[in-house]
């Protein structure tokens, strides 16, 4: 069995040729589905690292971005050796950029680390009207709506969204964060969303507080 | 001499002053619109009024009449004529109407090589058309293509440079353009139209020398579009700024800033000055930016006014900070008060202009109530 902690400290330093390195020569020992667990878990710890480096301002969006392909590539490699499906979620979310708003990266990021932090996540895509929104959350039930928007117009969209979720009935069974470049405090209440942030990993951290 | 001519040439003094490093009469305003947001002021529809640009003189005119500026306010670059015509995937319309600049790889990894050769070729064979889907078709075909996007293109050119010089003159404005040449950082232009923000994030770790040699290679591309036929020592090639915020310090150093700093030096060589839209918070950077030949012209968008005030406002010229958040959020109080609390630390002994952190794009940006309020405070509490 692989030492899991050179791992976790591997994926956080984001030093892709000792992640694939290790992860080749786990698979290759034909492992458990049990040991590959532990080892997707501590990728998933590596994932953590990266987030606590960039709230230290260390890492920037560029290695958050990188940070996502590398957790994407090592669970390509464990795929052979993970039988089906059966990790545990924490919680769902449904994401998605606002309408008018076609800027996506802000909000991948965001998917790729609530994603490795355990969550299930739906991604609406860009340019999502309201009612997009209300559809998926009556279909799914999530805990958590991310909305993403670069653009200022995005603000308004996001309002709309809350008000269509309100006028749904479906407000107060949801907890609804707002992240991009032009959230602030003053928006978020204007917004009537439940936290903001432009930050992935304090978003992250957020979300896990909601459903601990 | 009529009011406006006067007027125009007042305007103007401001601006020289500025850039040739006296302090003004007054702070300098420049506003600045998209012409989304007078389409959209004027009350006519966004879908279809900017295929029009025969009919947007008035509708940018209703911008310039209540909205006070020193300069031209209201400027339009991504017009659909000529996207759609190439079949655009690089510049597209969101549902409201709103072109926006989506996520593209114009530039495949296993090109960098070619490209590093001669970037030149390499954007017109390869990148062309990987960005516009018209264009990746039978030579015949994709001339007819081009030259019928080129035609869109001068056409809108010329009645826009035509209203632009209509509106200086009935509305009094300064015969200064911040706008008279355009280019990019060449970090820039390989993430945001050949590579992408998400391959440039990858590439800067798995092929940095590649990614180096290209910045290297782009350059003198870039000097040769930021260069007008007429340079002037008023005007300013305007190079928005991107990627160097989300890059760590030490790829910042290597990839980003010798190419960039090489493509000031080099506009500067050929009589032009840049105007830099500082996007997102450049602090970490901006012993670099105090690099820059003196006299550039620098737009903030995130940051710290007075740090930027204490290295750079000596050498170089200052404007921006003031956000276009508030605007749309804040109370009308609220709004002067933060634009009076920009001035105080910024406008001080001049190498200073007021301007929003931002272009407004659209008019759900921000209050209009509070932008015009703002504007008018500060043209008239700014005297020096």
């Amino acid at each position: 069995m692989l030492d899991l902690n050179a791992l976790t400290q591997a994926v956080g330093d984001l030093d892709e040729t000792a992640v694939v390195q290790i992860l080749e020569a786990f698979v290759a020992e034909n492992p458990s589905g049990e040991e590959a667990y532990s080892v997707v878990n501590a990728c998933q710890q590596g994932m953590a690292i990266v987030g606590e480096l960039f709230e230290k301002n260390e890492y920037f969006v560029g290695d958050l971005i990188f940070a996502g392909e590398l957790l994407n590539q090592a669970i390509d490699i464990l795929k052979p050796v993970i039988s089906g499906d059966n990790s545990k979620k924490i919680g769902t979310i449904v994401l998605g950029t606002v309408k008018g708003d076609l800027h996506d990266i802000g909000k991948n990021i965001f998917a790729s680390m609530v994603d490795a932090a355990g969550f299930e996540v739906h991604d609406l895509g860009i340019d999502v009207p309201p009612g997009d929104f209300v559809e998926k959350v009556r279909e799914i039930k999530p805990q958590i709506i991310g909305m993403s928007g670069v653009l200022t117009l995005a603000l308004d969209s996001m309002k709309a969204t809350v008000d269509a979720l309100t006028a749904a009935g479906l407000r107060n069974d949801i907890k609804i964060i707002i992240g991009g470049n032009p959230v602030t405090e003053e928006a978020c209440k204007q917004i009537g969303a439940d936290a903001f942030t432009t930050n992935a990993a304090e978003g992250v951290k957020q979300c896990q507080g909601w459903v601990k | 001499m009529t009011d406006v001519l006067a007027l125009s040439q007042e305007r103007t003094q401001l601006f020289h002053d500025l850039i040739d490093g006296r302090v003004p009469k007054r702070v300098p305003i420049s506003a600045a619109f998209a012409h989304e947001f007078a389409i959209q002021y004027a009350g006519r529809d966004l879908t279809e009024a900017q295929w029009d640009t025969d009919a947007l003189e008035p509708i940018f005119e209703k911008t310039c009449q209540d909205f006070y500026s020193d300069l031209l306010p209201v400027s339009a670059f991504r017009l659909p004529s000529f996207y759609k015509i190439l079949g655009s995937r690089n510049f597209v319309m969101g549902s409201n109407g709103f072109i926006q600049h989506p996520e593209v790889e114009g530039l495949a990894l296993e090109d960098y090589d070619a490209f590093i050769a001669s970037p030149f070729d390499c954007i017109v064979e390869r990148v062309l058309p990987k960005l516009y889907s018209n264009l990746d078709t039978d030579s015949t075909t994709k001339s007819m293509v081009m030259a019928k996007a080129f035609k869109a293109y001068t056409d809108e050119m010329a009645n826009l440079g035509r209203i632009y010089g209509n509106l200086i003159q009935k509305s009094g404005y300064g015969y200064v353009n911040f706008y008279s040449g355009f280019c990019e950082a060449p970090f820039d232009i390989i993430s945001d139209q050949l590579r992408g923000f998400k391959n440039i994030s990858i590439d800067v770790r798995r092929v940095p020398d590649k990614v180096e040699a290209a910045a290297e290679a782009a350059t003198p591309l870039m000097i040769k579009m930021g260069t007008p036929p007429n340079p002037s020592p008023y005007n300013a090639t305007f190079i928005p700024l991107h990627m160097a915020p989300y890059l760590r310090g030490k790829d910042f150093e290597r990839l980003y800033w010798p190419s960039f700093k090489k493509t000031v030096e080099g506009l500067k060589a050929n009589g032009m000055r840049s105007f830099l839209f500082v996007e997102n918070d450049w602090m970490r950077f901006i012993d670099y930016l105090a690099e820059l030949p003196e006299g550039t012209i620098m737009c903030f968008e995130y940051g710290d006014p007075k740090l930027v005030k204490e290295k750079l406002g000596k050498k170089h010229i200052i404007g921006g900070f003031y956000p276009v958040s508030l605007l749309k959020t804040g109370t009308k109080q609220q709004c002067i008060d933060k634009a009076k609390e920009l001035i105080d630390v910024l406008a001080p002994g001049g190498g200073y202009y007021f301007s929003f952190d931002k272009v407004i794009i659209t008019l759900d940006s921000a209050n209009v109530e509070n932008t015009k309020a703002v504007l008018d405070y500060v043209a008239e509490n700014t005297n020096y």
